[in-house]
């Protein structure tokens, strides 16, 4: 019987799981949530991502550093295999799908990671280039499936300036898509003035950033579940 | 002060109760990214035997152990696995190339880094598998070991069937220098082909002098 008591068990766990890096708790917790009929997405929103917002603090307080980061994200992981595939798609008007990698010359991946995991997390499909993929192949890409936004990431000030063409093509074959570029050199004065629509400095912006953006698809989510009931 | 001192021996006497061969302790400072700078004491987890599936699961136990103890005491850690054991798709693992094994063993006094590249121990000898576990626990390092003590031994250069060692001697103040010729010993590697899902030959491992007799022992110890 799932009562609210261990409905709110459950999601505490799932919380801490991710807070405190514990994968063996979030496999656990997210499989004892399937066993007793809890809402996929609700132990995802509410307990893993939850918990991540929490690493968001903790993060930004300097009591997490980019070990405990990704550890944490690890454990997120290893509970969202498990609910995943017992996620009700959401009908949230957009198409939600989004390509995203490394730019050309470039290695450095872990805040692309980031970002790609809050992606999952919210549901969209994602298409991973990976890192160090030539500028070309993001155009390709992104005519091959279609989606509607395109991810850019460059850690240094020599690959950043790949990004622009980038950019330029995707407007000029598409000008409906939408395009978020991040990494530490660049600012949201070069995302302006290149034609990005967002921006995000760091691993931690860009967690900060995609977890805004799942707060959003979360409300209308909720608005057009309230519409239709 | 006195946690820190308890703390260093709980965790040595945990990880030697369960199957550790040896445990050194060693401040790393200035070797490491910045990424994990903050993280700057090293438990190096030596274990006595061939880096196979059950000594990588001993290995993984014992990291585990160690990291229980320093979170219950409220230190950061970040556990390195074995070489050979890396999943490459986690998270974590993008943090595993900014840092090599043997500069914590070298610096907690466990061994020199041999002519064959590999990490050599007195007892021991090149037949040890490591794990590392990284902290900011105020644990007190043991002493570096800072010179080579191959001395006039050349037997991996003189057996290594593809020529890959050079013969080169390390020691704490050139820990660059060459040693080995990764091209000659890959293209050993990719020749003979049986032994291809094996990381190389591994000669240069079996003639070394160093803890053969304690290896036979221990062997002889389970044959009986």
């Amino acid at each position: 019987m799932l009562t609210e008591e261990k409905q709110q068990e459950i999601l505490e766990s799932l919380r801490n799981a991710v807070v405190q890096y514990d994968e063996e708790l979030s496999e656990k917790a997210a499989q004892e949530a399937l066993d007793l009929g809890m809402d996929a997405n609700d132990a995802i929103f509410n307990g893993l991502v939850s918990g991540m917002e929490e690493v968001g603090r903790l993060f930004e307080a300097q009591e997490y550093f980019v070990p405990e980061i990704l550890m944490c994200a690890d454990a997120l992981y290893k509970g969202l295999e498990i609910l995943k595939p017992h996620v009700k798609q959401l009908d949230l008007g957009v198409r939600g799908s989004v390509v995203i990698g490394t730019v050309e010359g470039d290695v450095h991946d872990i805040g692309k990671n980031i970002v790609k995991m809050m992606f999952d997390v919210a549901g969209f499909t994602v298409y991973d280039l990976g890192r160090d993929v030539p500028l070309d192949n993001f155009v390709a890409e992104q005519m091959r499936t279609d989606s509607d936004l395109v991810c850019l990431s460059a850690m240094m000030t020599t690959t950043m300036v790949g990004m622009k063409k980038v950019i330029d093509d995707l407007k000029a074959k598409n000008p409906n898509v939408r395009i978020m570029i991040g990494g530490s050199p660049v600012s949201q004065e070069v995302a302006e003035k290149w034609g990005a629509d967002g921006y995000a400095k760091d691993a931690t912006n860009a967690l900060k950033d995609a977890l805004d953006m799942v707060a959003s698809l979360k409300k209308l989510k909720e608005e057009a579940e309230a519409k239709a009931a | 002060m006195d946690t820190a001192v308890l703390i260093d021996e709980a965790i040595r006497e945990q990880l030697l109760d369960a199957g550790a061969t040896i445990v050194g302790y060693a401040r790393l400072g200035r070797f490491l990214h910045d990424d994990i700078a903050h993280l700057d004491m090293a438990i190096s987890i030596g274990v006595g035997k061939n880096l196979n599936r059950g000594t990588l699961a001993l290995l993984g136990e014992l990291q585990r152990k160690t990291s229980r103890i320093l979170k219950e005491s409220g230190y950061r850690y970040l556990c390195i696995p074995p070489d050979s054991d890396r999943v490459k798709d986690t998270f974590v693992s993008k943090l595993y190339p900014f840092f090599a094994h043997k500069i914590a063993a070298t610096s907690s006094g466990i061994g020199w880094i041999g002519k064959n590249g590999l990490l050599i121990n007195r007892e021991f000898g090149p037949r040890l598998s490591l794990a590392t576990v990284l902290t900011d626990a105020p644990l007190s390092a043991d002493t570096p070991i800072e010179f080579s003590e191959c001395g006039d031994c050349s037997l991996c250069v003189e057996h290594c069937p593809s020529g890959a060692i050079t013969g080169g001697i390390w020691s704490r103040y050139e820990p660059y220098v060459r040693l080995i010729n990764t091209d000659k010993c890959n293209s050993h590697k990719k020749n003979t082909k049986g032994l291809s899902d094996k990381p190389n030959c591994g000669l240069c491992i079996n003639i070394c002098p160093y803890g053969r007799r304690v290896i036979k022992e221990s062997v002889q110890m389970v044959l009986s």
